[in-house]
């Protein structure tokens, strides 16, 4: 398809473009990992004192917290694009008409305009934390899990990029920056790091069905690790996640493309 | 002096300007606070006490931790960087201001105007949540205010030192947020400097992320006597002489390396 | 014959909203909205035929943008109806930009971080171009704008001159029909806005590629259209020749004396001094009242002269005092049919 030749294309030449300069890259990258890492670090020292967060011990938090890192990094490095802070100034610096000057599909452009491929060290901080996960604890693997985990991390992917798409739609209309859309995207990532049973009511209830963050990370782990759930949810609920990430990034989608009509009715 | 005081209130106007993202930044941080704080809660579950920090000086601590975010520039502040690399720095340095004392006005107007509109009402709008610990006495209090002056300094002298990087290499935005990361690190903002291994504690609390972020807040749990008072008052002031002093060297260093090699 | 470009009774309207300030300002922003309507364009109507090269002037703010934004399918007009070799811009999308091209002076159409000869690979691919024609045009475009010495620099490290060049090599790439050009020799010295032009001129000539120019240097028009369209506030004011316009609005001359001694006031009835410069003085006098001679005539008789001009005021001024006087409002409407 032609579109998705265009976008092979357009990521080839920004990969090419930061391949230009590999020291610093690698620095970057290593310094990314590092400097995240820290944070789980950080935590887990603290951790030793208590024994364990709501009755989960540093292996299963790790390994929400390393999948959560996984898949925030992913789709921050694939939706660049519709990263806020570089699709906002695009937008007003008039360069989004340029995209809907070209003859090819809008949102593959946008996708293709940015990759950032520093987000890799991200990506590794969270395979590692998850690797030391799995090796200190006892999961009951069942070929249902296993395959589960994959899908769990791409759903997780399209769970955020949904975010991000809704946060670039909403430049559209405000010139400001809004951080309230972080509550959402990194605030989604961090509790998403947790054991969500531990926060209070209101705030998981804003997770549960405003951004149903909770079938993202805690239920799919309840299953895989075999915990306990205090919330009593259905067994279902674990199976929910891929569900919950295409819907969402349908409703993103409609929006997306929502605000591209009303940018073409009310100009810039 | 005027030009200093004029520069801090132009800055501080056009902090108050940015309605919105005060308002959402606010909202943002109070929810990371909740977040923080819960995580505090269940950690200390049924215990009152752990290597010194109460329950409740926890949930201060992490009150506080997200209140000073606006005030202190805490996640990024690239701007000075941003100057270098489309040649604004060159009619700045022009000024008949000292670029470092201009920077410092621009940088202050900031944080007051933050720390007005968005510092004081979330600490406010915490306290509505949680109980909170607050200073015995008037002399703690102001020990804690000189304290957070302190802290803004000793920020300030880092972030305009990292910044200048940019005279030198144009990826000084990584530098940038490499430093940036170690001062989450290492000024006890994720989680309670007490709650680390003590070797931890003690290393963090040393260098300036520490000074910068952690004295404050000891200060204002009370945690300190008053030989812990003036001797954490004077470890930041020794910091804040230390990073300008360093800042000064690197500033002149790379306006010898502009003006010998041009735009 | 059809016309590639068909405008009628257009229309695009815009409601701006007040915006409260102060911190209470937000809320009220949500409840009490008081908003302006403005007519960016005020039913226009044109046609263009194929091959046309076509300025498009105006004051700032008149509607040029706006009218270039509908015409390219970026806006949606709010009424009135518009054609571009048979579609509807907006509406088709993806299929109608094939045909167009489009340089604007402000920014550069190509990618910022990419050598220019990357940018011009990629654009092969958007449009689909065949080889042959990517190569050929690529060729002739490359020796004509001269774009061998930085064929392998990025955008961004580009002088405006050379940003230009290739941004033009690059909207004519893949042969459109139709090319819209905002500003094309904003900011470039005279030898480059010379060379831009001969371009322009190229292309019209050689490919018969209609263009559409908006540009607030009428020497572009002067040298380049046949036919210019005068816009403000929304209505198109004029449409037809530039020699009309001139000689219609302008026919003022100026004239230049250099007086031997300096005379306090040398006045004229018919002519406005609009300039002393020791014992020069300058007039300016409308051709149609009187002739430079008997002004000329007129100031031997009373006052001696050591040298002197007479000079066209330039159109640059003619189109000012058309902007600013608003003369097109006060003239009768005079409107030509553009010939095909």
């Amino acid at each position: 398809m032609h579109a998705i030749r265009i976008l092979r294309l357009f990521l080839n030449s920004q990969i090419k473009s930061q391949r230009q300069y590999p020291v610093s890259f690698i620095l970057e990258l290593l310094s990314s990992t590092i400097i995240l890492g820290f944070y789980f670090l950080a935590f887990a020292l603290v951790l030793q004192r208590f024994g364990e967060i709501g009755g989960w011990t540093i292996g299963e938090v790790a390994f929400i917290w390393g999948i959560t890192e996984l898949s925030f990094g992913s789709m921050d490095m694939l939706f660049s694009g519709f990263d806020y802070d570089t699709f906002g100034p695009m937008v007003r610096k008039g360069q989004f008409d340029q995209i809907l000057l070209r003859p090819v599909n809008v949102t593959i452009q946008v996708l293709g305009s940015r990759f950032v491929l520093r987000r890799l060290g991200r990506m590794m901080e969270g395979l590692i934390i998850i690797i030391y996960g799995i090796s200190i604890l006892n999961i009951d693997w069942t070929v249902g899990k296993l395959l589960y985990i994959p899908i769990l991390i791409i759903s997780q992917v399209l769970f955020f990029g949904s975010l991000f798409i809704i946060g670039a739609t909403t430049t559209f209309w405000t010139m400001e920056r809004l951080e309230i859309l972080n509550i959402f995207t990194y605030g989604g990532s961090e509790i998403m790091s947790y054991p969500m049973h531990i926060f209070p009511r209101p705030i998981r209830l804003i997770f549960t069905f405003l951004v149903p963050a909770i079938f993202m990370s805690y239920f799919p782990a309840v299953y895989i690790l075999d915990k306990p759930d205090p919330l009593n949810a259905p067994d279902f609920v674990s199976f929910l996640a891929p569900l919950v990430a295409v819907i969402m990034l349908w409703l993103a989608l409609q929006f997306w493309h929502f605000g591209i009509r009303n940018y073409q009715s009310s100009g810039s | 002096m005027n030009a200093f005081l004029a520069t801090i209130r132009i800055s501080f106007q056009r902090q108050l300007t940015y309605r919105a993202a005060n308002l959402s930044g606010l909202a943002t941080n109070l929810m990371f606070g909740f977040f923080r704080a819960t995580v505090l809660q269940t950690l200390y579950n049924e215990s009152t006490v752990v290597n010194g920090l109460t329950i409740q000086g926890a949930i201060t601590y992490a009150g506080i931790s997200q209140a000073v975010i606006g005030y202190l520039s805490f996640f990024h502040w690239y701007e000075l960087m941003h100057t270098v690399y489309d040649g604004q720095v060159g009619s700045d340095l022009l000024k008949p201001q000292n670029f470092f004392v201009y920077w410092l006005g621009v940088d202050t107007g900031r944080a007051l105007g933050s720390f007005l509109v968005r510092s004081a009402p979330l600490f406010f709008i915490y306290v509505l949540f949680y109980d909170v610990v607050y200073p015995q006495s008037l002399l703690t209090w102001l020990c804690f205010l000189l304290s957070l002056i302190f802290a803004h300094l000793i920020s300030f002298a880092w972030r305009f030192m990292v910044n200048l990087a940019a005279f030198w290499t144009p990826n000084a935005l990584g530098i940038g947020r490499f430093v940036f990361g170690l001062s989450w690190t290492f000024s006890g903002f994720y989680l309670p400097l007490d709650l680390f291994p003590d070797w931890l504690a003690h290393f963090s609390r040393a260098t300036p992320f520490g000074a910068g972020f952690y004295i404050p807040v000891q200060i204002f749990l009370g945690s300190l006597d008053i030989r812990g008072l003036i001797l954490s008052l004077c470890l930041q002031l020794f910091w804040i002489l230390a990073l300008i002093m360093i800042g000064q060297l690197i500033l002149s260093l790379g306006i010898q390396k502009l003006v010998i090699q041009g735009g | 014959m059809t016309p590639i470009i068909h405008v009628s009774n257009l229309n695009k309207t815009y409601k701006v909203y007040k915006n409260h300030k102060g911190y209470f300002g937000l809320l009220r922003n949500l409840i009490n909205r008081h908003f302006k309507l403005i007519h960016a364009v005020n039913g226009i109507s044109f046609d263009i035929q194929p091959g046309e090269l076509v300025g498009y002037i105006g004051p700032n703010g008149a509607g040029k943008s706006t009218t270039i934004k509908m015409l390219t399918g970026l806006l949606v007009p709010t009424t009135g109806d518009l054609l571009v070799d048979g579609q509807i811009p907006w509406k088709e999308r993806k299929d109608y930009v094939k045909k167009i091209g489009a340089v604007f002076g402000q920014r550069s159409t190509l990618w910022w971080d990419l050598p220019i000869s990357d940018s011009f690979s990629l654009l092969k691919h958007i449009y689909e171009i065949p080889e042959e024609t990517h190569s050929a045009n690529l060729n002739l475009f490359r020796e004509i704008l001269e774009l061998d010495p930085f064929m392998e620099v990025p955008v961004r490290a580009l002088s405006l001159g050379q940003r230009m060049r290739a941004d033009l090599c690059a909207a004519f790439l893949h042969n459109p029909k139709l090319v819209f050009l905002d500003e094309p020799t904003i900011g470039l010295d005279v030898v480059a806005k010379q060379r831009i032009r001969e371009f322009i001129q190229f292309i019209n000539t050689e490919k018969h590629t209609t263009i559409l120019l908006t540009t607030h240097d009428i020497i572009d028009i002067a040298k380049l259209c046949e036919r210019v369209m005068v816009i403000d506030l929304g209505k198109i004011l004029f449409d037809g020749s530039l020699e009309t316009l001139l000689t219609t609005f302008g026919g003022r001359r100026i004239l230049s004396v250099e007086f031997a001694e300096f005379y306090p006031a040398p006045i004229l009835e018919v002519a406005e001094i609009i300039r002393r410069e020791g014992h020069t003085v300058v007039y300016s006098f409308e051709r149609k009242q009187v002739s430079a001679s008997k002004l000329i005539r007129q100031l031997s008789e009373n006052y001696r002269i050591s040298d002197l001009e007479v000079r066209d005021q330039p159109i640059e001024d003619t189109i000012r005092e058309i902007y600013e006087k608003q003369l097109l409002y006060n003239h009768p409407y005079d409107k030509e049919n553009p010939s095909s």
